[in-house]
């Protein structure tokens, strides 16, 4: 009855038909005004291409003839149900959709409506590449596996690693490290036994990674719904000569999403630690055991310490990395560090210590004495 | 016989006799390390190549196919197959275990002399600072090319770069060191005598990589404490009214704005401080405070001994080197002399006549726009003759 083509447009129709109703319903003003407008042009411009379709047969046939609409090809039913007219009509609404919304949606149609057209091309071609639907079936597979199993794989593993993600997000920073180690060693274990156990039957495999895989997913939608744990609050500190160098009016954190754990152990000039006694000190690789308070830096080249807070309070380090000519002072905060935690602060300075009109060191603002003079040649 | 005699011809070239590169003449502790490790590994690889070599020519010999029947095809034979995982497994773990020794060696603390190494586009800047080889360093001194150390002292350089990774690599003292630009690596280092240990730019770092070296020049504890307090010196200002005077002036116009030379003051008695941030990508030029105590520039690639003097200072022995060094262009000279015998001037001329033409860089105005005019390399200031003259009478006291 419906031919191939027809059935695409009226499918888009549909599709348009709702988009325009959802459209009109929930936006207002000149944008939902103007998507709408968009949609319902849509939905006349495909429901007369479905017409047209419908009148021609697709195309195949001179639409005079008697009886055509029997006997043409486009009229013969198909070798089996092709669900890609629909998918390419997805697509194509999509599109429409997605130019009046959302870029996200119109990509996504995109890759939707190519995937349908390819798949959809194929299926035609190798319906009739040969009278014996056996072989049929495997020309298709063997052209069509080599892009989808890819493709759905990727977006098999995404999603699994999409919900592991949300679940370490949501389990606090220690249980979650656990679980990545039980969760591997587990993998892992399993992968073994079975790569061992020649007899183990292939649905076994099958099922047990699939109800793995749908467990996994299951959590991650759960964790997603319950939410990320809160991330750990910066302290703050009150006194508003400390935030002064840094931050002006003295109000919030110079980096309010700092973990305090410095992954970055290697490859700084120095590590600087404020000591629990209020000393300020800075050692460096490959040469443990001497405490600078002073320290050497090349000119131009952009570098890092890492500071430690070994003091018993919330404490910032803060560079004072000169005063050169027509240019404000260059200061650079790390943000509040927790006892026991550490922080980056990364610099570059241009210039030697002779151009500079004020000095260049590191502070601890508020711990007296808690200094390391910066030389640089 | 032909083709066995260029065989053989080519193998022994390989064999060059001097060889300062060569990472099979270790001349201190840390490469020595490294040589007790790779030679023994590279004679029982070589040994087990050649095993391997002659079976393959044994077997293509032994087996062609003479038109003899099919050999017996089986699949499998498990004790070959588990031989065969076994004795591999058991040389990579005999290998591994002096490896990871040497690892664990070469990371000894006991260092006495801290360097700062920083790589860039296409030459080697060193700072001192502290104390080096029980050498007090008051101020910060900055060299560049030339690794200036006290022998026999554990010393450790702090790498890095100010634009692209570079690679610091003194084949007889230790192996390389990437420069990366942002991080700071650390590289230990130990000469057994004074000398001099050549070296170069090990990751390609653009145009003029090839014409990025580097030496490690290593002296007595005595020698060294002379070369520090003769770079610590304060600035002496060339006589008035010699050629060197007005080469002062056309330095401080044409040069200062990239290069430092520490005590110079200008008319107005202010000290004159370079800024070659304003004017290069990586930020920085040589200093060339004391220009004329290194033997080679520019990436340490072009001579400033006349190559008579600079066979003379590499060939002499351990004991002569150091005084021979810290004399440098003035070898040879006799102490009234007022031109230095071994000065290759026609180097230094050149270069500033032209610097491009002799490494090619970055630094005409056609090629900077793409970095706000900043340039790679030393650019070409279109000097006259006469400022060269004066400029090479200024620069010849800055020693
Ligand atoms: C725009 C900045 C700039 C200016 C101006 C400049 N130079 Fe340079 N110069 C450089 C850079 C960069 C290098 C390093 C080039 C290299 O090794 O590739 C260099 C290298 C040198 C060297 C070799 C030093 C060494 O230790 O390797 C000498 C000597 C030198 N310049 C002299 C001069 C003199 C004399 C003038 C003034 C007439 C001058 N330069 C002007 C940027 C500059
Ligand atoms: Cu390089």
């Amino acid at each position: 009855m419906f031919t191939t083509g027809s059935k695409m447009f009226l499918g888009a129709t549909t599709l348009s038909v709702v988009a325009a109703v959802v459209f009109a319903a929930s936006q207002g003003g000149a944008v939902g005004l103007m998507s709408t407008v968009g949609l319902v042009t849509a939905v006349i411009i495909f429901a007369f291409l479905a017409g047209i379709n419908f009148f021609t047969r697709d195309g195949n046939t001179p639409s005079m003839q008697q009886g055509v609409e029997q006997t043409s090809s486009a009229a013969q039913a198909p070798v089996g149900r092709s669900m890609w007219p629909l998918g390419a009509a997805v697509g194509i609404g999509g599109l429409i959709v997605g130019a009046v919304s959302k870029p996200v949606v119109f990509k996504v149609s995109v890759v939707v409506l190519l995937a349908a057209i390819v798949e959809w091309m194929v299926q035609g071609w190798s319906e009739r590449a040969s009278a014996d639907h056996r072989y049929n079936a495997n020309v298709r597979s063997r052209m069509l596996n080599a892009l989808e199993f890819p493709i759905l794989a990727t977006i098999g593993a995404g999603a699994v690693v999409y919900a592991f993600s949300r679940v370490l997000l949501t389990a606090n920073p220690d249980a979650g490290r656990w679980i990545f180690v039980v969760i591997g060693a587990l993998v892992v274990t399993g992968g073994f036994l079975l790569a061992g156990g020649r007899t183990t039957p292939k649905g076994t495999v099958a099922a047990i990674c699939t109800i793995s895989a749908v467990a996994l997913m299951g959590v991650g939608v759960a964790s997603a719904i319950s939410g990320q744990r809160t991330i750990h609050p910066h302290p703050v500190i009150d006194d508003p000569s400390q935030k002064a160098l840094c931050l002006e009016g003295g109000e919030g954190e110079v980096d309010e999403h700092a973990s305090q754990d410095v992954s970055l152990k290697s490859s700084v000039v120095a590590n600087i630690y404020l000591q629990e006694d209020g000393d300020l000190v800075a050692l460096i690789n490959g040469y443990s055991g001497i405490e600078y308070h002073e320290l050497t830096v090349p000119r131009s080249a952009r570098l890092g310490v890492i500071f430690h807070n070994d003091s018993g309070e919330a404490q910032r380090l803060t560079g004072r990395f000169g005063t050169f000519p027509d240019q404000p002072e260059a200061v650079s905060c790390t943000t509040a560090v927790h006892p026991g935690k550490s922080a980056y602060l990364g610099f570059e300075i241009p210039k030697t210590n002779a151009a500079s009109s004020t000095p260049l060191e590191f502070i601890v603002p508020g711990v007296d004495g808690a200094t390391i003079q910066i030389v640089v040649p | 016989m032909a083709v066995a005699a260029f065989a053989a011809a080519v193998l022994f070239a390989g064999c060059a006799q001097d060889a300062p590169q060569d990472t099979f003449q270790p001349k201190g502790p840390n490469a020595r390390t490294i040589d007790d490790v790779q030679r023994p590994l590279f004679y029982v690889a070589g040994i087990v190549g050649l095993i391997v070599f002659a079976v393959i020519g044994y077997s293509i010999i032994r087996f062609k196919d003479r038109g003899q029947d099919m050999p017996e095809q089986t699949h499998g034979k498990t004790w070959l197959e588990v031989t065969l995982t076994v004795i591999p497994a058991v040389i990579l773990a005999g290998v591994a275990i002096p490896t990871v020794a040497a690892v664990f060696d070469l990371d000894d603390k006991s260092n006495e002399c801290v360097i700062n190494v920083t790589g860039q586009q296409w030459w080697w800047e060193y700072d001192y600072s502290g104390t080096c080889g029980g050498v007090e360093i008051t101020q910060p001194i900055v060299t560049s090319g030339e690794l200036v150390i006290p022998a026999d002292t554990p010393v450790l350089l702090r790498i890095t770069s100010r634009d692209v990774i570079h690679s610091y690599w003194i084949p007889a003292l230790n192996g390389k060191r990437d420069a990366v630009p942002g991080r700071l690596q650390t590289l230990r280092m130990e000469a057994d005598e004074p000398g001099i240990y050549t070296g170069q730019c090990t990751e390609f770092c653009g145009l003029s990589h090839a014409r990025m070296r580097q030496a490690a020049v290593a002296l007595s504890t005595a020698d060294f404490q002379t070369w520090v307090t003769n770079q610590l010196a304060a600035y002496v200002a060339p006589e008035a009214g010699t050629l060197a005077a007005t080469g002062e002036g056309t330095f401080v116009n044409q040069c200062s704005r990239c290069h430092q030379v520490n005590g110079l003051v200008a008319a107005d008695g202010t000290p004159v401080l370079a800024e070659p941030d304003l004017y290069v990508v990586a930020g920085a030029a040589p200093n060339l405070t004391n220009l004329m105590t290194r033997t080679a520039i520019a990436g340490w690639t072009f001579d400033l001994l006349t190559d008579a003097c600079r066979e003379q200072l590499w060939n002499a022995s351990p004991e002569e080197f150091g005084s021979l060094y810290l004399q440098g262009v003035w070898m040879n000279s006799g102490p009234d002399a007022t031109k230095p015998v071994c000065f290759a001037e026609a180097t230094l001329r050149d270069w500033l006549r032209d610097p491009a033409a002799m490494k090619p860089n970055y630094a005409s105005p056609d090629q900077v726009a793409s970095t706000g005019g900043l340039t790679r390399g030393m650019p070409n200031l279109n000097l006259t003759e006469d400022q060269i003259d004066q400029l090479i009478a200024f620069l010849l006291e800055r020693k």
